[in-house]
């Protein structure tokens, strides 16, 4: 939304939401840089469009894969394997590759494979999501070509400490639980510290009453998850701040585990460690990731390997050049150096290391009606040359009233990606001479927000955008499968966000509308059949897609409706096949109540109520109309 | 005649009042007579389809399984089709173990009569007629990894399918790797896949369905078809072999620089058309050295020949299987026709 005031919501309580609108109305006030902890691609890319999934829809989907989350609250397009396998994200037309997934500010999209399987992630991995639409590779760095989806953890300086046990039966013979602790507590007269710790595990055995679906076939497969989450946080009275976040995943999916010769087990693990200094506008980040993935069929005891290590280093300054007058001038420079290291039976099982850096500065003005921002990053990589990427945008208050302010947004950047290493280094097939992807992207928008009277608010938000990407990679079959700049691609769109919340004593409604036109479409003639292919639809991104949430709640309970509705998914180049188009609805009722010292919430939902027929991109059924029960206790229940 | 005529119009009127009764269309037939193109889809996109080309027409009729079965989908690669006594068996190879099947359509129609399944057909292969209403489908079983070498199940089995029931009612153990099936006499050839490394031909009895004999063979026996003399041919590595089926002895062997591809029996059964080294040959059943004549200065990666016209149908795929192959069609000179669009990865004909 707006530069106003957005970008504190991530820092504030993380259980206001509908509230928000009129939070951010009210604080529309300047802030001063060094209270701002949010990381930069939210303060510096004045223009462009930014949604923060907020707290209350967040807890909905606590016991979903993050794919869930984005598929109902924004027109992100997944592609998607089955329940519980490989998941992939299309943003604004782009590819599984052009998506930075940012967890604390680190990009975690797996290197090998330059993107991140969206079935690995469980909302429960995180306190924070914000989606960044369109490029912004010049305060995120590499992938952010369509998009960045942003991933935080938010200490809580409640005192004392909480509990937290969370259970999930649902159809299928599939259970989740997490538990977990919160606590914050003083540490002599200056520091305080605030931690959370937290389990979570998943078993999918999806054992599915039915075999077919409208003769389409399930697929049979088991998912089990596992997860440890530890942050801790030591605040100074001072501001300083010294911040520790580690994640540990483990995904183990097995597909037709019924047969032993053909069941494939693919395991996914990553190690995620993560310390931060912040002090006196200077940021200082260390961060150690390794991912690892192991493939087997048949014998499940020798699985193909491949492990990557990347070590992290970025130290970020900002400067006030301006802030005492009416307005605000902000440069914030940055310098990242990190080491990647990946060994892989695919590369012929050799070590193979690099070196990237970066080095960026951020530039922020901001009146009372103008907000500016200009970037420029240049990064480098052993062996491959990443170009110089800019990007400028504004943002314009056209309309500044009490109640009632509309926003006029522009912005125009450049993107960048450096191929994956598959890309670079696997066996004869990659190739090291490849050229970076040129990513031009350009955007304009208009964002309003007002009250419509004291009980009814509006939030709306209107953007069109054209992003070219010229270079990008394909394995060409022609030169057997090897790496080439040969495509170019065009996605432009237009997306249309509004959401009302009416609220009056104890009740509450709220309805957020999302509709996304997606164009995207291959342009260069590279053989002799690219002309089947030349202007059509890129391949699973539907040309239409809408989302509707709505809700009602009185008190401290609340029923909701969640739908998500796309047009036709070609799945053939020259869209001369495609799955039709479907609207998915999902029903969760909610109820909190205190008992003894706990606060206990029980959620209810029915998924796919229309029993609607999706497929997976293997052409398997999913599921039909299934269930789940989630009781979540919190204790003592002086907290949330 | 005239009394045949009479007889006609009353039936007819007979009929009509019945069927003014019932107010259904009779079905209609249009995939009567034509060309059938089997399109192998994307591997793992289980997005296998049949196509039908009438004989005049430059445009197919897409998916026309789908078309015929609204309700129903092949979903998988399309690995073959036969016809036996008006009913034709698609053979659908997906992806995922457990989810291959054979869908039973009415020939005319494509309506589907019935759908077999796991675990009865697993990995199917071939499909040809073993009797009147009988059919033999040749399957590899589930496989496993390939670095592993389990990807051939050991062995393999040919289902036996009756057409009135529309049932498996036998499993016969053949070899690993099993595949092509040819029909001589009372008795099926049954061959594997090159990449096997099974070298048993086998030989199953046609009025027992069951194995009558095991013939060690050197190398990997594909059988290919039975000349204008009733011999048997085969592909043995880069050769094609001539065996004579009464005595099981190989006549002639015909060795190539290099395996020949996409081998198809003519018309007359006189000839074999096949590719070696990017074009398309044609090689006389009594040939006895390894020359084959040029047809087409290039080659396909699957050539069919339609015994009504004679022309030579090959078809050519880009090299992705993500959007639709050709089908390309010559006289039996050589002289090119046309192309014509097909469905994803056309890999194989049935001629009608």
């Amino acid at each position: 939304m707006g530069w106003f005031v957005g970008f504190i919501a991530g820092q504030q309580a993380t259980a206001q939401s509908d509230s928000a609108t009129t939070s951010r109305l009210s604080n529309a006030v300047s802030l001063s840089a060094v209270t701002v902890r949010a990381i930069a691609p939210e303060r510096f890319l004045a223009g462009q469009k930014i949604q923060r999934i907020d707290s209350t829809t967040l807890l909905q989907f606590r016991f979903a894969s993050i794919t869930d989350a984005l598929a109902f609250n924004t027109p992100l397009a997944f592609k998607n394997y089955g329940p519980g396998q490989l998941a992939t994200v299309s943003f604004r037309g782009t590819s599984a590759s052009h998506t930075a997934v940012l967890w604390n500010g680190i990009n975690i999209n797996q290197p090998n494979l330059g993107l991140t399987d969206f079935s690995t992630i469980p909302v429960a991995g995180f306190d924070r999501l914000a989606v960044q639409y369109g490029s912004s590779s010049s305060a995120v760095g590499s992938d952010a070509v369509g998009g960045s989806i942003l991933l935080g953890s938010t200490p809580s300086w409640q005192p004392g400490i909480r509990l937290m046990v969370g259970q999930q039966i649902a159809s299928f013979r599939n259970n989740q639980t997490h538990l977990g602790a919160q606590y914050a507590l003083p540490l002599g007269a200056s520091w305080k510290l605030s931690g959370k710790s937290l389990i979570y595990r998943s078993q999918l055995n999806n054992e599915y009453p039915y075999t077919e679906r409208q003769h389409y076939f399930l697929e049979p497969s088991t998912t089990s998850q596992r997860g440890l989450i530890q942050d801790l946080t030591f605040l100074h009275k001072s501001g300083r701040q010294l911040s520790i976040n580690a994640w540990l995943t483990d995904n183990d999916l097995i597909q037709s585990p019924q047969d032993t010769l053909a069941r494939e087990r693919t395991r996914t693990q990553s190690a995620r460690l993560l310390a931060t200094y912040e002090a006196n506008r200077m940021t200082i980040r260390v961060g150690w990731i390794r991912d690892i993935l192991d493939y087997a069929k048949g014998n499940l005891n020798n699985p193909s390997h491949t492990q990557t290590n990347r070590f992290i280093t970025r130290i970020e300054r900002e400067f006030a050049l301006a802030s005492n007058r009416p307005y605000q001038l902000t440069l914030r420079t940055g310098a990242e150096w990190s080491h990647y290291g990946t060994r892989t039976d695919g590369y012929g099982g050799q070590l193979i290391e690099e070196d990237r850096a970066d080095l960026y500065a951020l530039l922020r003005f901001q009146t009372t009606r103008w907000l500016l921002s200009a970037n420029v990053r240049q990064a480098f990589v052993t062996r491959f040359n990443p170009p110089l990427t800019p990007s400028v945008g504004a943002e314009y208050r056209l309309v500044q009233q009490k109640r009632f302010t509309l926003t006029a947004k522009g912005a125009v950047s450049r993107s960048y990606r450096v191929p994956t290493l598959n890309e670079r280094y696997w066996a004869d097939l990659g190739n090291p001479n490849l050229l970076p992807e040129n990513g031009f992207n350009l955007e304009t928008g208009l964002a309003t927000a007002g009250a419509l009277s004291d009980h009814l608010n509006l939030t709306a938000e209107l953007s069109a955008y054209r992003n070219r990407v010229d270079n990008w990679t394909y394995w060409n079959p022609t030169t057997n499968y090897h790496v080439e700049n040969l495509q170019l691609v065009v996605a432009r769109g237009l997306e249309l966000t509004t959401g009302l919340i009416y609220t009056q004593a104890d009740w509450k409604a709220g309805i957020r509308l999302g509709y996304a036109f997606t164009r995207s479409s291959q342009e260069r003639a590279y053989d002799a059949y690219s002309q089947d292919v030349i202007g059509k639809q890129l391949v699973y991104v539907p040309l239409h897609s809408g989302t509707l949430n709505t809700y009602l709640q009185q008190g401290r309970s609340r029923i909701s409706l969640q739908m998500q509705a796309n047009s036709r998914r070609y799945t053939t180049f020259d869209n001369s096949q495609f799955f039709k188009g479907s609207v998915l609805a999902n029903v969760v009722l909610e109820h909190s109540v205190n008992w003894r010292f706990m606060l206990v919430r029980i959620q209810g939902q029915v998924n796919n109520v229309f029993d609607t027929l999706v497929l997976g991109v293997k052409r398997n059924a999913m599921p039909g109309r299934n269930w789940a029960i989630n009781l979540i206790i919190n204790f003592p229940s002086n907290t949330q | 005649m005239k009394k045949q005529w009479i007889k006609s119009i009353v039936v007819g009127l007979v009929a009509l009042s019945v069927w003014n009764c019932k107010t259904s269309d009779p079905e209609p037939t249009p995939y009567e007579s034509g060309v059938f193109i089997l399109n192998a889809g994307n591997f793992s996109s289980n997005n296998g389809t049949v196509s039908f080309l009438s004989r005049a027409s430059q445009t197919v009729a897409t998916n026309i399984f789908q078309t015929a079965n609204p309700s129903l989908v092949l979903s998988g690669g399309v690995q073959g089709y036969t016809e036996v006594n008006g009913k034709g068996l698609i053979l659908v190879d997906n992806n995922t173990a457990g989810q291959d099947k054979v869908e039973i359509v009415d020939y005319a129609t494509f309506k589907s009569l019935a759908t077999l399944k796991s675990p009865d057909i697993e990995n199917p292969r071939q499909v040809i007629q073993a009797g009147p209403n009988k059919a033999y489908i040749s399957c590899w079983d589930v496989s496993g990894d390939f670095s592993a070498g389990t990807f051939y199940k050991d062995p393999g089995y040919i289902a036996v399918v009756d057409l009135n029931t529309r049932t498996v009612t036998k499993k016969i153990a053949a070899v690993k790797g099993v595949e092509n099936m040819v029909v001589v006499g009372t008795e099926v050839f049954v061959g594997s896949n090159a990449y096997s490394g099974n070298k048993t031909l086998m030989v199953i009895d046609l009025n027992t369905d069951s194995v009558k004999e095991r013939i060690d063979f050197g190398s990997t026996p594909e059988p290919i078809a039975v000349d204008a003399n009733n011999k048997l041919w085969l592909r043995a590595g880069s050769a094609l072999v001539r065996v004579n089926p009464a005595t099981r002895l190989t006549e002639q062997r015909l060795t190539f620089s290099e395996t020949p591809g996409s081998v198809v029996i003519s018309t007359d059964k006189q000839a074999f058309y096949y590719t070696l080294g990017g074009k398309t040959y044609q090689i006389s059943i009594n040939a006895t050295n390894a020359t084959g004549t040029v047809v087409i200065s290039r080659s396909f990666s699957t050539l069919g020949v339609d015994p009504q016209t004679k022309r030579i149908y090959g078809t050519q795929n880009p090299l992705l299987y993500t959007q639709a192959g050709y089908v390309i069609r010559y006289e039996s000179s050589g002289a090119l026709v046309d192309s014509i669009k097909a469905e994803i990865a056309p890999s194989g004909f049935y001629f009608r």
